[in-house]
Parts: structure tokens; C-alpha cells; sequence
């Protein structure tokens, strides 16, 4: 076992050099020992996928060590980060080398002859390789065709398979962190939303806590049928994370818009609550400007009327169990200022007459 | 490979124009043009591969200066890369001129402009996706981990949209453009053949908008039904329906696929040519009454272009089976009305012929039997009503249920009474559709005489392949009518199926009368030893100068179909003893607006495959 998580190392060391300057330096024999440990590191996935002892270790082992380097800023390079990419890892060191210019020609003529032998090759292996490269080389030309006829004249990628498949690979990820690190996903994920456009965040986030539960699994993944956690527990890391921090999930619920987080909500009592008391909270910094007639914020931080409302509309559009729960809160609310009929005393009151006369 | 080297300069030539025109297919014209040259194209590129392999570096560029520019114009035609297996072939190509050491400053230009392409090909097109770039690589995923889920999501978006443009209908606000659905079918046909697309493709097919015309590219159907003929795609059946009733020429083409599968088969027993029916979801596709009625329509093509071969009949009759079976299958209830499948028959006719002989005890199989007899010559000889088309419209639903003909042959030799002259009757039609009354009595008695004779002959191990022989020939007088040859024949092979010593004898028999091979089909359990059982009948076999020739001659059948079907007058004995009736040929159906082209084709396999045995 030792010996393994040894070899894991080396290779991910490996992995880091073949996007370096380094590269420069090996020859052909080098490239063909590397691509040799890909295959043999491929064989491993493939014996102890369903293998959980082992595999937990191996996991434990890469995601310490990724963190140790992807910690350091996000233009650092990944090495090997977890069990799954073992499958790929000779995909993944025959790109970083074809990519980098600073590998020799003989080496290069070298790594193409052992990627691409030409046809009618007799080692499955060898073909597999090669048929992985041509199939996403083949894919990559799907992505772009469709981005640039399938949408119409706008030609642009369609914002929700982006946001989809970014939040797919989060919850992968999630659940990776979460089977490797005593702590769960936590730091990781802080670490995440320090490095990404916020908003950008969020909405992967919100988009992730929607997934069917199935989705984020490939079918072929059921080789890790033996993992402890499955993607519906991934999601349910990230709304324990969400509520341990409150400012992100204030941000989280000021900045989405509000059929995305009706959507959330829905799915996610626990986070409904905290949604709501949010929305309270906000409608207690507004009061009532006489001279107009409206519902004005103290300062420019305060959530205005018009959002608040929106929000409140779209959770009461929801089916039963959150317009009433919503509708009861408001209810109750209205009941501690004085139970006024009459508008322009008490929010609540404004909010749920506009609430019944907008329904 | 010299036949090759020569046509390469001049292909080369030919493709390097193509590139160029095409630049990076952005147009919807280029698209179209790309997509019509694809296979070709692909093929040249093979050649070129192979041709490539065997040089240095350096000779390549000697013989071909403009190979890079040739292969970067490839590289940068995203409907080249995305096709069947050209990214494949094209990085075998540019592995090529890959130089492991290069001598000058020249080859080592030549190295990195390679590789740059190749990059190109195995990672870029990533230009403005730098949003996904960023997350995932903060994620530590490679674009490897990426890419397939991003194509995934995008073809599930769009089958979305198709769908619900689909259940919009009139709903012109949220329903996605025509043009946007020509468009997007554009795209798919280099990747019908990747599963990914798979749910996209299917959406297309059977998503209609409300347009008249239609909206998705014929060279997309066309290669959607090639994908699914040749097995490398799967898809459901009601896909396969939409793709067949949207574009006729891929109906055409499965019939065609089925036909050249019979042919090409080393022996077809009714049993593998089910296997291909079924196979070919023809029958179960039938179910739509409307392409039920194109097939039957090649099929009686297919047997006036063969004058009523017995592979088409028998072809005929497993479809019917199949058919049969899936209509039952489908729901308890019919859709359709008989009549919708059957325009020109009974339906009365009809219900008694779908039925199951194994469905009725065997003691009461002559009731069925007769009820169709009398039908059958009820519609045949009363020819007075407007309303009846004619003999061969009955004889042809007839055929559809050819197993009937067996078991009256099988009735005929089981029983020692009196022969029913209902059975007697319905064997002799099927046999001779076209024959006047006095003719069918005379083929009648004929087979009476040979039944008797044939149930007097010993019913022992003893029985000798002379004696049935002696039976089943002719007792002096006038020579047998063909179709009374046939009916022997039938009857012959039926009593050697079921008396004791009978399959002893079968081969030494078959040898003796020449049976065609239909009839070996009946004894299909019994394991053939050569060739001799395959003999040609001459009445079977159409003359080359006569019906297929007329068909192919002069003008354009396809323009009207009826016109071109031969004339009862000049057939008159050029091929005689033929087993189709001439005189019927008149028939004609209301969907006989089908190109009839492919059937051509087949009839041809057909002279092809009798002509070598």
C-alpha cells in the first residue's frame, strides 16, 4: 500500500512537470515511462474502484496533496486530485504534453507515435487511448457547432448547460472533499468562493442544490457504487456549509434572483427558514415615506420595496406548503406591529394587501 | 494503392478548391456543401493517410509542397472534425510530418506549425468559453472532464426547447424557428453517429411544428437512416417511424437494406429471414398504416420485377407474420380498421385470414379453410361488380397469408375421403391466379388424380423415391399446365414431409422433380447437402430482355409508375409458365406515387443471385 501511495506521489509529480519547462529535458524513453505509469495508474483505478478501503486512501492521499498545491492560487496547476481521475490520467498527461512547446521533437515523435498508432492497432490499450482523443476531439467540435448554430443569431453558449455542468463537477467535488477530508468540503469550498466571480458562484451553487439527485453521477461511475456518500448528501454538505456562513448566505439570497432561490427554497427547508428570516429582517430596515407614499430604505444598502416584494411574490406562486408557510409568517409579523388594516403603517400589512390584490 | 498514387494529385487538387471555398463552414452554404462531401472527403483523407505513412517528412513536403495548408484548412472545419472518424485519420496525417530530428530551420517551422494544429485539434475551440475555463480549473478538473458533460447539458437543453416547442403548437411566442430546426438538424449530421446526440436526433425527428413543409435537411434523414441501417446508432421506434414517414427515399432504402440482407445470406429459411424482418423493425413500423402500405408497395413491386419469386413471396409472407404479430402486440385494440391495411380485400376476407392456424384446433382447420376458399373464388369469378379489382388483388392479400396454402395441402393428404373441392380450389389458385375456370378444373383434377395416387403408395418405411416420382408424374395425354406442375410439386413435398420414410427419400425425390427452391422452404428442417436442391424452374425465372428491361428503358418509370408495368398482350408467351398473372397487373394502388427506383435495384440482386446458382 505504501508503495502505491508512493507511486500516486511520483506521478503527480510527473503531472505537474509535463506542463513545466522541464519537459525540455526528456527523451524518448522518458515519455514512454510516463505514459507506461498512466496506464499502470489507469489498471489500479480499474482494480480497486470498488475497492473502499483503498480507494478512500488513495482519495485522502491526492486530495492532501492537492490542496497543498491548488491552495496556492488559482493559476496553479493540478496535478492528480482524486480517485476518479486515475481513469484518465494518461488522457490527461498525453494533452499536458502535446500542449507543451518546450517538449523536444524526438520526444514529441516519440509520445505521437505511442498516442496515435495509426489504424488496425492490435493493443487494446493503445486504441483506447487513441479513441479517447479522436472522441473528444470530436465532442469539442460538437460544443462548438452547436454554440455556434444551435442558438439562433446570438451565437452564444447557452448560460444554464454551463452553469449545469459547472455545477455537476462542483458536487462531484463536493463529495470527493467530503469522503477525503475529516472536515467536509468546508475549507475547499471557502477557498472556492474566494477565487471565483461571486455571482458566478452563487448561481453554481443555487443551480447545484437543484440537481436531481441521479444527475451529477455519469452512468459508468457505478463502479463506485461502494462510496459512502452519495450526490444527494453532496448537496446537503453544501447547505450545511451555507448555513455556517451566514454573510455568504446573505449574499447568496440578496443577489440570486427570485425564482431561483423560490426554486432553492423549495427544495431546501432548512434554507427556506433562513431565507425568510432574511427577507423579515430586510422588510424591518424599511419605513414609510409619507410625503410619497412608498416604502423607502434607510440607506442604500437596504433591500428596496419593489425586490422585496418580488421575492415574496414569487415564494407565494409556490405550491402549498411554502405560500403558507410564507403567508403565515407575513400573517404573524402583522399580528406583533398592531394587526393594522389600514396601509402605510406597518409593512406587513402592505405586503400582504399587496400580496392578495397581485394573486 | 497505384490506382492510388495516381488519383491522388488530381483528387488533391480537387479538395484543396473544396477547403478553400469552405473556409471555417460558417455559412449556411459551405455547411450544406461540407456536409454533402463528408464520406468522400473522408475517404480522400484515408487515401492521403496512406499514402503519407509511407514517406519521410521530407518527401512528403517534396511531393505535396501544400500539405499543410491543406491539412490546417481541414483542421479549421469544424463539420470535418466532428465527422465519423476524419479528426482521427487527420491526426494521423499530420503525425506525418511530424520530423524526429530536425535538420534545418525549415523542418523545425514545419515541426511547430504541426503541432499547433494538432493542438488545435485535441484542445482548442475553447476560445470565449474562458467562463468555463476559470471554474473548472479551479475545480482541478482537466477540459477532458468537462467537455462531455457540457455537451450533454447542451443537447439536453435544446431537446427541451424541441419539446416544448412541440407541445406549444400554435404558440408562436415561445416556439423555436424553423429556421433555427433547419439549422440545428444541419449540424447534427456529422454527429447523428455520436451518442450524445442521440436524444437531440430523436427530438428532431419527431418534433413537427406546424409548418407544411418540411423544416429538417434531407441529407440529415439520410444520414440518420444510414446510422441506424448499419447499426451505429440505436433508436426508438417512434423515432424510426417519424424518420420513415417524414422521408419516403429512407423507407425505400430500409426495404432496399432488407432485400440485399436475404440476398447476400448463405440460405434463407423462413426462420433467418424472420430474423431480418425483425430485425429490420419493418413490420413493427407497419403499424402505421401509412408506411404498412409503402411497404406492401414495394413488395408487389418487388414480385412483378421478379415475376412472383418465390423468395419475394416467402418474403411476403414472414413480413405478414411479423406484422400480424406486432399489431397484436401493440394494443388489444385496433388503431386502424383492417381496411386501412387492406383496401382492396374483404375485411371479412381479412379477419379470417389473420388468424393464427395455431390458434384453431387442428381437427377444425378445414372451416377456415373453406370460408376462404369460397371468398377467394366468390371475389374471383364474380366479376360483374365494379367493386372487385380484379383476381390479382386477391390473390396478392392471398400470398400475405401464404401459410393457409400449406395447411390446405397438408389437409388434402391427411384425410383419405373424398378430396373438398373448396381446398383443391384454393391450392389451384394460389398457384394460378391468372387462369380461366375450364383451366383450374383441369389443374384440379390433375392434382385430385396425383392425390389419390399419392395416398395409395405405401405408407411404410419402404417407400421409394421412384414411386412418388411415378405418382406425381403425368398419366400420358395432354403436357401439365405450369401452375398445375406447381400445385404437384406442393403436394408432392407436403406428402414426403408427412409420411413415415418420407424425409429419407426427400433429397433423392427433389432431385428427380427439380423443385424450386420455395419448396425446399417448407422442408426447411431438413439439412440440405448440395446444390441440386437449389435448381431453377424455368417458369420461375424472368426473362432479362422483358419486364426488368422495360422497367429500367425509356422514360422515367418514376414519373408514373402504372404506366410502365407490362402490358398482358406482350407477355404473351415470352415468358411462359410464369406465375404471375398478367392480365391482373392493371391493379394499382393509391400509393404507387413512391419512387419505385430501389426496387429496380433488387430486382436486379434478385436476377443476379438466381442466375449464379
Amino acid at each position: 500500500m505504501d508503495s502505491l501511495l508512493q507511486y500516486l506521489e511520483r506521478f503527480s509529480e510527473v503531472l505537474a512537470v509535463s506542463r513545466s519547462t522541464h519537459v525540455s529535458r526528456w527523451d524518448p524513453a522518458t515519455v514512454r515511462r510516463a505514459l507506461e505509469w498512466a496506464r499502470y495508474l489507469r489498471h489500479i483505478h480499474r482494480r480497486f474502484g470498488r475497492h473502499v478501503s483503498i480507494r478512500t486512501a488513495l482519495e485522502r492521499r491526492l486530495q492532501n496533496q492537492w490542496r497543498q498545491v491548488g491552495g496556492s492560487g488559482p493559476a496553479s496547476v493540478p496535478g492528480l486530485t482524486n480517485f476518479r481521475a486515475l481513469e484518465r490520467c494518461d488522457l490527461l498527461l498525453s494533452q499536458r504534453l502535446l500542449e507543451n512547446p518546450a517538449l523536444g521533437d524526438a520526444a514529441l515523435h516519440s509520445l505521437l507515435q505511442q498516442l496515435f498508432p495509426g489504424p488496425g492497432v492490435p493493443d487494446a490499450e493503445e486504441e483506447t487511448l487513441q479513441g479517447s482523443l479522436a472522441l473528444l476531439a470530436r465532442s469539442r467540435s460538437a460544443v462548438h457547432m452547436l454554440r455556434l448554430n444551435g442558438y439562433g443569431e446570438n451565437s452564444v453558449l447557452p448560460e444554464d448547460s454551463v452553469i449545469k455542468t459547472q455545477a455537476e463537477l462542483l458536487l462531484q467535488r463536493v463529495q470527493e472533499a467530503s469522503r477525503a477530508e475529516a472536515e467536509g468540503p468546508s475549507r475547499f469550498l471557502s477557498s472556492l468562493g474566494e477565487r471565483l466571480p461571486h455571482n458566478n458562484f452563487l448561481q453554481v451553487i443555487a443551480t447545484a442544490l437543484l440537481l436531481p439527485s441521479s444527475s451529477p453521477q455519469p452512468p459508468k461511475e457505478e463502479l463506485e457504487l461502494g462510496s459512502p456518500k452519495t450526490p444527494g448528501e453532496a448537496s446537503q454538505e453544501l447547505v450545511s456549509w451555507l448555513l455556517r456562513k451566514p454573510d455568504i448566505m446573505a449574499t447568496f439570497c440578496r443577489h440570486l434572483p427570485a425564482g431561483l432561490l423560490t426554486s432553492v427554497a423549495g427544495r431546501h427547508p432548512d434554507l427556506f427558514q433562513v431565507y425568510l428570516g432574511l427577507l423579515t429582517n430586510w422588510g424591518r430596515h424599511l419605513h414609510y415615506d409619507l410625503q410619497n407614499g412608498v416604502w423607502v430604505g434607510a440607506d442604500s444598502q437596504d433591500v428596496p420595496w419593489e425586490e422585496l416584494y418580488g421575492r415574496f411574490q414569487s415564494l407565494c406562486r409556490a405550491p402549498s406548503p411554502l405560500k403558507d408557510e410564507v403567508l403565515s409568517a407575513l400573517e404573524s409579523c402583522k399580528a406583533q406591529d398592531g394587526d393594522f388594516q389600514v396601509p402605510g403603517l406597518s409593512i406587513w400589512t402592505d405586503l400582504l394587501l399587496a400580496l392578495g390584490s397581485g394573486a | 494503392m497505384a490506382q492510388d498514387a495516381v488519383d491522388l494529385p488530381s483528387d488533391y487538387q480537387f479538395w484543396m478548391r473544396k477547403l478553400s471555398l469552405w473556409g471555417q463552414a460558417s455559412t449556411l452554404e459551405t455547411q450544406q456543401d461540407t456536409c454533402r462531401h463528408l464520406p468522400q472527403f473522408q475517404d480522400f483523407l484515408r487515401q492521403m493517410y496512406e499514402a503519407l505513412k509511407e514517406m519521410d517528412s521530407c518527401t512528403v513536403i517534396e511531393r505535396f509542397p501544400t500539405i499543410g495548408q491543406l491539412l490546417a484548412k481541414t483542421c479549421w472545419n469544424p463539420f470535418i472534425l466532428a465527422y465519423d472518424e476524419s479528426q482521427k485519420i487527420l491526426i494521423w496525417c499530420l503525425c506525418c510530418l511530424i520530423n524526429k530530428e530536425p535538420q534545418n530551420s525549415g523542418e523545425s517551422k514545419l515541426n511547430s506549425w504541426t503541432r499547433g494544429l494538432l493542438s488545435h485539434i485535441l484542445s482548442s475551440f475553447r476560445f470565449d468559453m474562458k467562463e468555463v475555463g476559470l471554474f473548472t480549473q479551479c475545480l482541478g478538473y482537466a477540459p477532458a472532464d468537462y467537455y462531455p458533460g457540457l455537451l450533454k447539458n447542451m443537447v439536453l437543453s435544446l431537446v427541451s426547447e424541441l419539446r416544448e416547442n412541440h407541445l406549444n403548437g400554435f404558440n408562436t411566442q415561445r416556439r423555436m424557428a424553423p429556421e433555427r430546426i433547419r439549422s440545428l438538424s444541419q449540424v447534427c449530421i456529422p454527429l447523428v453517429t455520436l451518442p450524445d446526440f442521440k436524444p437531440l436526433v430523436e427530438a428532431l425527428l419527431t418534433c413537427h411544428g406546424c409548418e407544411l413543409q418540411e423544416m429538417l435537411w434531407p441529407e440529415f434523414f439520410e444520414a440518420v437512416n444510414e446510422a441506424f441501417l448499419l447499426k451505429k446508432i440505436s433508436l426508438s421506434k417512434s423515432a424510426v417511424i417519424c424518420l420513415w414517414l417524414r422521408h419516403l427515399p429512407s423507407l425505400e432504402k430500409a426495404m432496399l437494406h432488407l432485400f440485399e440482407k436475404l440476398i447476400s445470406s448463405e440460405r434463407n429459411f423462413m426462420r433467418s429471414i424472420e430474423c431480418f424482418m425483425k430485425d429490420s423493425l419493418l413490420p413493427e413500423a407497419a403499424c402505421h398504416p401509412a408506411i404498412f402500405r409503402m411497404v406492401d408497395e414495394m413488395f408487389r413491386s418487388a414480385l412483378l420485377e421478379t415475376d412472383g419469386a418465390p423468395e419475394v413471396l416467402a418474403t411476403i409472407q414472414v413480413f405478414t407474420w411479423c406484422f400480424a404479430d406486432a399489431l397484436e402486440k401493440q394494443n388489444t385494440q385496433l388503431k386502424f380498421t383492417l381496411k386501412t391495411y387492406f383496401p382492396y380485400a374483404s375485411p371479412s376476407l381479412v379477419m379470417v385470414l389473420l388468424q393464427h392456424p395455431k390458434d384453431i384446433p387442428q381437427g377444425l382447420w378445414h372451416q377456415p379453410l373453406t370460408h376462404i376458399s369460397e371468398m377467394l373464388r366468390e371475389q374471383v369469378e364474380d366479376q360483374t361488380h365494379g367493386s372487385s379489382r380484379g383476381p390479382f388483388e386477391s390473390w396478392f392479400v392471398f400470398v400475405h397469408f401464404g401459410g393457409w396454402a400449406d395447411i390446405a395441402a397438408e389437409q388434402l393428404l391427411m384425410s383419405e375421403a373424398e378430396p373438398p373441392e373448396a381446398l383443391l380450389w384454393l391450392l389451384a389458385f394460389s398457384y394460378s391466379p391468372r387462369d380461366g375456370s375450364q383451366e383450374r378444373a383441369q389443374t384440379m383434377a390433375e392434382g385430385k388424380a396425383v392425390l389419390s395416387r399419392l395416398l395409395k403408395l405405401p405408407r411404410s418405411p419402404t417407400l421409394s423415391a421412384r414411386d412418388v416420382h411415378a405418382a406425381a408424374g403425368e398419366q400420358g395425354g395432354d403436357p401439365r399446365l405450369a401452375s398445375c406442375s406447381w400445385l404437384i410439386r406442393h403436394l408432392t413435398l407436403n406428402f414426403l414431409l408427412w409420411a413415415p420414410g418420407g424425409h429419407a427419400i426427400a433429397r433423392e425425390v427433389i432431385a428427380l422433380v427439380s423443385l424450386p427452391f420455395s419448396s425446399i422452404l417448407v422442408l426447411f428442417h431438413i439439412p440440405p447437402k448440395g446444390p441440386a436442391s437449389e435448381e431453377r424452374v424455368p417458369g420461375c425465372c424472368p426473362d432479362r430482355g422483358g419486364w426488368a428491361a422495360r422497367w429500367t428503358a425509356g422514360t422515367d418509370p418514376r414519373a408514373c409508375p402504372v404506366a410502365h408495368l407490362p402490358v398482358t398482350e406482350e407477355k404473351e408467351g415470352s415468358v411462359k409458365g410464369s406465375l404471375l398473372p398478367e392480365p391482373i397487373v392493371k391493379a394499382r394502388s393509391p400509393v404507387s406515387s413512391c419512387t419505385l427506383l430501389p426496387v429496380q435495384y433488387t430486382t436486379v440482386f434478385f436476377l443476379m443471385k438466381r442466375n449464379k446458382t
